[in-house]
């Protein structure tokens, strides 16, 4: 391990600009903001994971997450209607360390065949497994024009959208 | 004017007046944005990138960027930014870049010639942080800074850098000498031999006087075997003796005599003065005038064990037996002389497993043009290239590199998973390169897998189905496919099986048996294809399956433990019925079998059962001795075709203590043991590792909170306690397995000697007494690591009895927190 202070290339255990631009963004409707939004993540233990497929287990997230140290929770990303997977998870480890490796060594590997993220959380609480998108599922995963079929095919906006076109077109007829 | 604007607006601002307009927002907005570049890119920053990068690229002559470098920085001495970057950069990289040590030794060189006061700044740092690092006894970052000086053996007057390596070597001796087990002396003699090379490549001339007496002392040393390398060996010698690799310093110390003997010419490290100096005449910025004194470095009389455990380390090749040479043999210096800067670059830098593999795939850039045939040569080239003066395979040297941390006995630097998503890397930046170089080495692998360590083959199994679920699970099956007539307990056959259940576990069945040849396919199992397994109280056979299938609903229904009381008494009353001796048995069958089915939808969901009937579960635990053998039974049963889920299970129910790791001991290698065949099992090993790791990791917590600095009675004396007892505790474990074990690898277990006609000739017993005794290596040599950590950190206590020191009146808490912790340090 190295004993730099400042590193001759960039670490991959460094929380990423979401969480940073979060705070931001806040700070330009209030007056106060926090002096340093990172704090609240020196020790954290647990991982947003992101990018999973609908169709991931908790069984395989805990076989892959587990090689970075031992688990000591996980809690699954639900449809907030349906209350099945929507595709990402929160893993927490025992100590800070074991969620810093995961950061370097799992995050943007596959699992699933799929690129997953992982990212440093400030810690799980209760409501933050549903997703926030407007039909239940990831904001992601409302307006995405791509076909995913790990996550329920196109954005479930666009997909409304296509279904009434088609249902249209067909009335036309 | 715009000033005055500014204050005014930002005066209203931070009052937060309701006059705040629109328009002023609007130019807040525009204040903002990031302002036209209007002046050059800093000199420091574009320094600063040469350095960094430097010998990066193929397309750039690295010397044209050496004196560009020391000129500019010499050139605007004056600019304290400018050389505050030169001297911190370097440094840097030579303790976290290490490969590219001789290139920035040729830029102080140069800057030397340039401009002394400068050089004599990065020796200045060079050398504090070469002392801070002896006083802290970080023994690789010393060999990364001595290496540094040692390549700037030219610009020092006299012997330069060779007392201080006689100095290491004066402690080295009186460290053998003290204790034959000594393994500090071991590192600093390491040290000794890995800067040797870097001095006889640099431009100094007439040391090979020095340092052939150098090396005939530390023959001693480096050539006699310390007692545990064969511990830590890839192969135990008594298993195969051929594939057993030699330690990394015998070889090393052989490797440069050989070398001295050939007038040092180190034909792999790079010397980027010397084309240089052979092109111009005029121009010579590596030809020293002014030599300056070797900075005083101080080597403590008793030289510090250092943050990491020591341990002597060997030297393995996956590429060792091809029928062509790809990477360096070991009569070649270039193997550890790369090796070395390869293992420390990988181990460095693993907060970037991004740069950790580019530099492995860019290897040639730091090494003489003749070392390495060009990238992505295939094998079959290679042997067009044999002979004199070959040329060796980058890819094949970089891989070779990563296994032997992957497989560092007793334990790598880092988690395993990152030398795994090192070759990820690897093969997502190059993978026409770097597939092949892994097929081979797999193909090594597997061949010893009779008789490699136990513990590397599980994680060789490990790395094995992670880096196929990173690369859609393709392998060629199909050349092992005759190794599916092997009797099931084959190592290699272990291996399939093992592997084919993690792919799964990353994965899914039906996916899995998809990316597999036909005849293979019979190794899916349909068992492992159903999410749910079927419960078997659900067939009328069964015994007991309505009060089976009765339990399972209550469960699901979330009964109080009174309404399931009734059902387990019912259980009871008619085993005892039917003379069965503990009736205990089914009635914890059913209930846990119950469990495991009604959470088999997910790991949650089993959690949440086992939590609910915890009070339950545990009692049944500690009843007796068969219902707690039963709970483990009925789970491994349930998950039978998904082992992976079934010890999942095991280690959390170890950590609600419904059972204990002896209990699980027990179950695995005395009531399960079958003769022995167990042992073959790669997720048995794998749950008694687990069960191994819970206890030792609790104790190396103890012992942590027992050593931890300023501790005084009456906390010294519980947490003491408590560490014996714990201790004692771990020895048993220990025996048990030991005793467990020891009679399988005799072919003395009962069970073994039962089987067939009783001779213990059987073609199998063979097999299974070789795993009985790679078993037996695997655990002993836990137990003396385990031993060997608590002892030394011991040794460094406060011991028993030290009582806090008296407290002064008139004296703040922070005083007397700082004067106890130097008294504590005094002692």
């Amino acid at each position: 391990m190295s004993v730099l202070e400042v590193n001759t290339v960039d670490r991959l255990d460094r929380p990423s600009a979401y969480y940073a631009g979060k705070n931001k963004r806040r700070r330009d409707d209030r007056e106060e903001r926090d002096p340093e939004p990172n704090n609240k993540l020196q020790g954290a233990t647990t991982l947003y994971v992101g990018n999973l497929s609908f169709y991931t287990t908790e069984e395989q997230i805990h076989e892959l997450f587990a090689k970075c140290g031992e688990i000591k929770r996980l809690v699954m990303g639900l449809d907030r209607f349906n209350k099945t997977p929507c595709g990402f998870c929160f893993v927490e480890y025992y100590t800070h360390q074991d969620a810093l490796d995961c950061m370097k060594y799992v995050g943007g590997t596959k699992l699933d065949e799929r690129i997953i993220r992982a990212d440093l959380d400030p810690g799980f609480e209760e409501g933050r497994q549903y997703g926030r998108g407007k039909s239940g599922g990831q904001v992601r995963d409302e307006y995405r024009e791509e076909y995913d079929p790990g996550r329920g095919g196109y954005g479930r906006a666009y997909d409304e959208q296509r279904q009434r076109e088609e249902d249209e077109y067909g009335a036309g007829r | 004017m715009a000033d005055y604007d500014r204050d005014r607006r930002h005066n209203n601002y931070r009052g937060g007046g309701g006059g705040r307009k629109r328009r002023y927002r609007d130019d807040d907005d525009y204040d903002r944005r990031p302002q036209r570049r209007r002046y050059e890119e800093p000199l420091f920053v574009q320094v600063r990138r040469q350095l960094l990068t430097i010998a990066e690229s193929a397309a750039r002559r690295v010397e044209d960027d050496i004196v560009g470098i020391a000129k500019s920085v010499a050139d605007h001495y004056e600019d304290e930014e400018l050389r505050d970057t030169l001297v911190n950069i370097s440094l840097d990289l030579v303790l976290e870049q290490p490969m590219k040590i001789p290139f920035v030794a040729a830029v102080t060189l140069a800057t030397h010639n340039l401009k002394p006061e400068l050089s004599a700044e990065v020796l200045k740092k060079a050398s504090n942080l070469l002392q801070k690092h002896i006083d802290s006894g970080s023994w690789r970052e010393v060999k990364l800074l001595i290496r540094f000086l040692g390549s700037l053996q030219a610009i020092f007057e006299g012997d330069g850098i060779f007392p201080l390596l006689e100095e290491f070597f004066a402690r080295a001796a009186d460290l053998q000498s003290a204790s034959s087990e000594d393994l500090l002396g071991l590192e600093l003699v390491k040290v000794i031999l890995f800067t040797i090379p870097y001095v006889m490549s640099s431009p100094a001339t007439g040391f090979e006087a020095q340092a052939s007496a150098l090396l005939e002392k530390t023959d001693i040393i480096a050539s006699t075997p310390h007692a545990l390398v064969d511990l830590v060996n890839t192969f135990s010698p008594d298993e195969n003796k051929e594939a057993a690799g030699p330690s990394v310093i015998g070889l090393m110390q052989s490797q440069l005599q050989a070398e001295a003997g050939q007038g040092w010419e180190l034909k792999c490290l790079p010397r980027p003065w010397k084309s240089v100096q052979e092109e111009s005449e005029e121009q010579k910025p590596f030809e020293v005038v002014t030599k300056v004194p070797f900075p005083q470095i101080t080597v403590p009389s008793a030289v510090p064990n250092g943050p990491r455990p020591l341990f002597p380390e060997v030297y393995l090749s996956v590429y060792a037996e091809q029928e062509i040479y790809t990477v360096p043999p070991i009569s070649d210096i270039t193997s550890s002389i790369v090796r070395d800067a390869l293992v420390d670059t990988i181990n460095l830098l693993d907060f970037n497993r991004v740069a950790t593999a580019k530099y492995l795939i860019d290897i040639d850039c730091y090494f003489t043009p003749y070392t390495f045939v060009k990238r992505a040569t295939p094998f079959d080239r290679m042997r067009d290239l044999a002979g004199e003066g070959q040329s060796w395979k980058p890819e094949d040297v970089a891989v070779d590199a990563v296994f032997s941390q992957l497989y560092q006995l007793p334990t790598p630097e880092h988690k395993l998973v990152y030398y795994h998503s090192v070759l990820t890397e690897c093969c997502k930046i190059a993978p026409a390169a770097i597939a092949p170089s892994l097929g081979r080495a797999i193909r090594y692998l597997y061949n010893h897998l009779e008789t490699m360590d136990l513990e590397l083959s599980n994680r060789f199994l490990d790395w094995f189905a992670h880096h196929l679920s990173n690369f859609g699970f393709t392998w060629k099956w199909s050349e092992w496919v005759d190794n599916l007539e092997l009797p099931a307990i084959h190592p290699k056959m272990a291996f399939i099986h093992g592997a084919l259940d993690k792919e799964i576990r990353l994965s899914f069945a039906q996916r899995i048996k998809g990316t597999l040849p036909e005849p293979y396919i019979p190794l899916i199992t349909e068992g492992k294809e159903k999410d749910t397994p079927e419960f078997k109280y659900l067939s009328e056979m069964t015994p007991y399956s309505k009060e089976g299938q009765e339990l399972g609903q209550l469960i699901r229904k979330k009964a109080s433990d009174d309404e399931i009381q009734p059902v387990i008494a019912a259980i009871e009353e008619q085993a005892q019925g039917l003379g069965v001796e503990d009736p205990k048995v089914p009635s914890t069958d059913a209930f846990v079998t119950a469990i495991c089915f009604v959470g088999s939808k997910s790991l949650s969901h089993v959690l949440s059962c086992i939590e609910r009937n915890k009070d339950r579960l545990l009692s049944t635990g500690s009843a007796s001795h068969q219902a707690r053998g039963q709970i483990i039974t009925s789970v491994m049963e349930y998950w039978a075709d998904q082992p992976g889920i079934a010890i999942n299970i095991i280690d959390k129910l170890l950590n609600y203590t419904i059972l204990s790791p002896l209990s699980v001991l027990e179950w695995a290698l005395n009531e399960s043991i079958a003769a022995g065949t167990i042992l073959s099992k790669p997720h048995i090993f794998e749950m008694i590792s687990a069960t191994v790791g819970k206890v030792t990791n609790r104790m190396r917590q103890i012992v942590a909170a027992r050593t931890q600095p300023g501790l005084y009675e009456p906390q010294l004396s519980v947490l003491d306690e408590t560490l014996s007892r714990e201790r004692v505790e771990m020895q048993a474990l220990f025996k048990f397995i030991e005793d467990a074990i020891i009679s399988v690898a005799a072919g003395s277990n009962d069970e073994l000697m039962e089987r067939g006609d009783g001779s213990g000739d059987l073609p199998e017993d063979a097999i299974i007494r070789q795993w009985g005794r790679r078993w037996l290596r695997v655990f002993r040599r836990k137990a003396g690591v385990e031993e060997a950590f608590i002892n030394d950190a011991l040794a460094g206590a406060t011991p028993v009895g030290t009582e806090a020191p008296a407290l002064t009146q008139g004296d703040d808490g922070d005083v007397q927190i700082g004067d106890a912790d130097a008294i504590a340090d005094d002692q």
